[in-house]
């Protein structure tokens, strides 16, 4: 069954229904999921990775700015609760205080904004690669930018460094996060062809 | 119960999955058969409010569906085709209780109500059980169990055998059989509309044929295959 | 295979009778004070304290171990690249610091269960409903679906990674995820109905009031009563 709906949704203000809350829990968990499998060796630097921000891409990607969001808000929820849901097994309260806790909490305003680039970029043009490069981008942006603009000035909160060192040690994630970006805009382009929903 | 149906039309996007059916259903149990696309679905989730006519209207007991659908999901269950999907919560407990917390039961009552549903199925050591290590048999009776724990008054069944093995299928025939309430079952398996007081034929939307099992069963494997 | 989840660990120790509201706000306070203090005299008694508070709970020693081994990482790494970069005494500082949270992070998470920690956040968020920018139940809801759908998930990658690999497709990530997702989409549908026809959402927070299944067109002739639209909550 595909869903029609009406013009009237497209009121600036819709309300949640069911079927958001639904995509929202089962995005978060694709992210956790994500975190879970075993991690890909994608030989980038000979570091092995696991997909879990590409799963925080994706929500942006697919979903688009609002669902993404939650979904990741969703995720910190889970972990603050004590479940082990990141990569690795990691969870709990302790996440949050630790290094890697602005990482964590920027992936909320990370799926925001990947989404809402794809909705502005990425919708309009014709052509399928232009739209392709436009998906990759719109991931870069939210997926790499903003989570690292959270997580490098918290890194230099929690440990002491100096928000030049911690940079430097986000440059080590870089090139793999790069390289999740561009798999996310490529998997958030198919699957929308495949199966498109409403954007939010 | 007595559901009506007047001069119901659904379009999904311009394809019109039901046309103009006018209906009046109220025997014990009631068969919907017909070939994929046919919009037997489509007519069973009429009755609960799922999805509501574009045109006409869905009466239960005098109640419109796109007007009360909150008080006719209270009295009207649903079964869906994929146990997979229906149970929503992650303990068989919690997710039988869901129900009964949304229509406002009392809490303390809950649990009680639950413990004896689950009894009633015989399957009270699944209680504490994580629903995703629930077999297909298993879960399909949980959710099953889940509705009646309800109370409603009117069970639609969609395809509720259609995905299990032949042993499960035979569980949850038996379990449907042994119903006390009245119920509305889309099924592609005909051998379980044996006694059934109605059976509709649906075809394009439209119902073909209408009547008792022992002519409507034979006069679809005639027509429709 | 499925993963385990949760960490709580039963067992009657102090901490895990103590109110779970209790143990949350120490944390929370405990999270933001470490922060505004830098001296060690302040900061070593707190860490020592955490360190009792986890061993009270007595956990087996091999699961501690491995509970500890993902801290102690970050324990090791952190204070080291302080001493190289910065000082010996910011190394002590926040050695201390992230010892204290870490420590007493798990202590709570050891003797917590998911519910209860899910019970005060929902608690935590309702004040925020009257800004109409939360809406309790949908969290609850969100909550429980993705506890039910993780398992299900998992089962879902193994399976389309195995039919994968039968068709010589693996370790090809975009072959893996977008099945994964679309068919996580498509059951979308069907969860949702599921849910909607078992009467949610609660009498209780009839925000989302007739939140028809996405196969359910809201008729433009029958709006909802005015009164419960005007309740109704935005995402």
């Amino acid at each position: 069954m595909t869903s029609s709906h009406t013009p009237r949704r497209r009121a600036a203000r819709r309300r949640m229904e069911t079927k958001d809350v639904v995509l929202i829990a089962l995005f978060c968990a694709i992210i956790v999921v994500l975190g879970l499998v075993p991690p890909v060796d994608l030989g980038v630097a000979g570091v092995p990775i696991t997909l879990q921000t590409l799963g925080v891409m994706l929500a942006g990607a697919v979903l688009g700015p609002v669902r993404g969001a939650l979904a990741c808000a969703l995720v910190v929820l889970l972990t603050i609760a004590g479940l082990p849901v990141l990569a690795g097994g990691r969870g709990g309260f302790g996440v949050v205080p630790g290094p890697t806790g602005g990482y964590l909490l920027g992936w909320i305003p990370g799926a925001f904004v990947t989404g809402l680039l794809v909705t502005v970029l990425a919708t309009r043009p014709r052509s399928r690669p232009a739209r392709q490069a436009a998906t990759v981008v719109a991931c870069l942006v939210g997926g790499i930018l903003v989570v690292y603009a959270l997580g490098v000035p918290w890194t230099s909160v929690s440990t002491g460094l100096s928000l030049r060192q911690s940079t430097v040690t986000a440059l080590y994630f870089l090139p793999g996060d790069a390289f999740k970006a561009v798999v996310a805009g490529l998997v958030a382009q198919n699957v929308r062809q495949a199966y498109p929903i409403e954007r939010r | 119960m007595r559901v009506t149906l007047d001069a119901v039309t659904v379009r999904f996007g311009s394809r019109a999955v039901l046309q103009d059916l006018t209906l009046e259903l109220s025997e014990p149990r009631i068969g919907l058969i017909g070939a994929n696309g046919s919009g037997k679905s489509t007519l069973a989730r009429l009755l609960n409010g799922l999805v509501l006519p574009g045109e006409g209207t869905v009466r239960v007991d005098g109640l419109d569906t796109a007007e009360d659908a909150r008080a006719i999901r209270k009295r009207v269950g649903f079964v869906f085709q994929n146990p997979d999907n229906q149970i929503v919560l992650p303990i068989v407990r919690e997710d039988l209780a869901f129900g009964l917390k949304n229509t406002g039961v009392p809490r303390r009552e809950i649990p009680e109500r639950v413990e004896r549903q689950l009894a009633h199925f015989g399957i009270a050591h699944l209680a504490d059980r994580p629903s995703h290590a629930l077999s297909g048999g298993e879960k399909q009776l949980v959710a099953l169990a889940a509705v009646l724990v309800m109370r409603p008054e009117l069970v639609v069944l969609d395809e509720p055998t259609t995905l299990l093995d032949l042993r499960n299928r035979n569980v949850i025939r038996a379990a449907v059989a042994a119903l006390p309430q009245q119920a509305v079952v889309v099924t592609h398996d005909l051998d379980l509309l044996t006694g059934y007081d109605r059976v509709l034929v649906l075809d394009e939307g439209r119902v073909v044929h209408d009547g008792k099992p022992r002519i409507a069963v034979p006069w679809y494997v005639e027509h429709c295959s | 295979m499925t993963p385990r989840l949760s960490l709580y660990l039963p067992g009657d120790t102090p901490l895990h009778r103590a109110r779970a509201d209790w143990k949350l706000s120490v944390l929370l306070l405990a999270g933001i004070g470490v922060f505004l203090v830098r001296s060690p005299a302040v900061l070593g008694p707190c860490a020592g304290l955490a360190a009792v508070a986890l061993l009270s709970v007595r956990t087996p020693p091999r699961q501690l171990a491995r509970h500890l081994t993902g801290p102690f990482v970050v324990l090791a790494l952190v204070p080291a690249a302080a001493a190289v970069f910065q000082s010996a005494a910011t190394a002590v500082t926040v050695g201390l610091r992230l010892c204290t949270l870490l420590l007493a992070a798990l202590a709570v998470t050891l003797t917590t269960r998911t519910s209860d920690i899910l019970d005060v956040l929902e608690r935590a968020l309702r004040p925020l409903e009257r800004t109409r920018l939360v809406n309790a139940a949908a969290v609850g809801l969100a909550v429980s679906l993705a506890l039910r759908f993780i398992p299900e998930a998992f089962h879902r990658f193994h399976d389309i990674r195995e039919a994968q690999a039968a068709r010589g497709l693996s370790g090809s990530p975009v072959a893996l995820l977008v099945p994964l997702a679309v068919r996580m989409l498509k059951s979308a549908e069907d969860i949702a109905a599921a849910v909607d026809a078992r009467c949610y959402p609660p009498p209780a927070a009839r925000h989302t009031e007739r939140g028809g299944a996405a196969a359910a067109p809201p008729p433009a002739r029958s709006p909802a009563p005015a009164g419960r639209k005007d309740e109704e909550a935005t995402g």
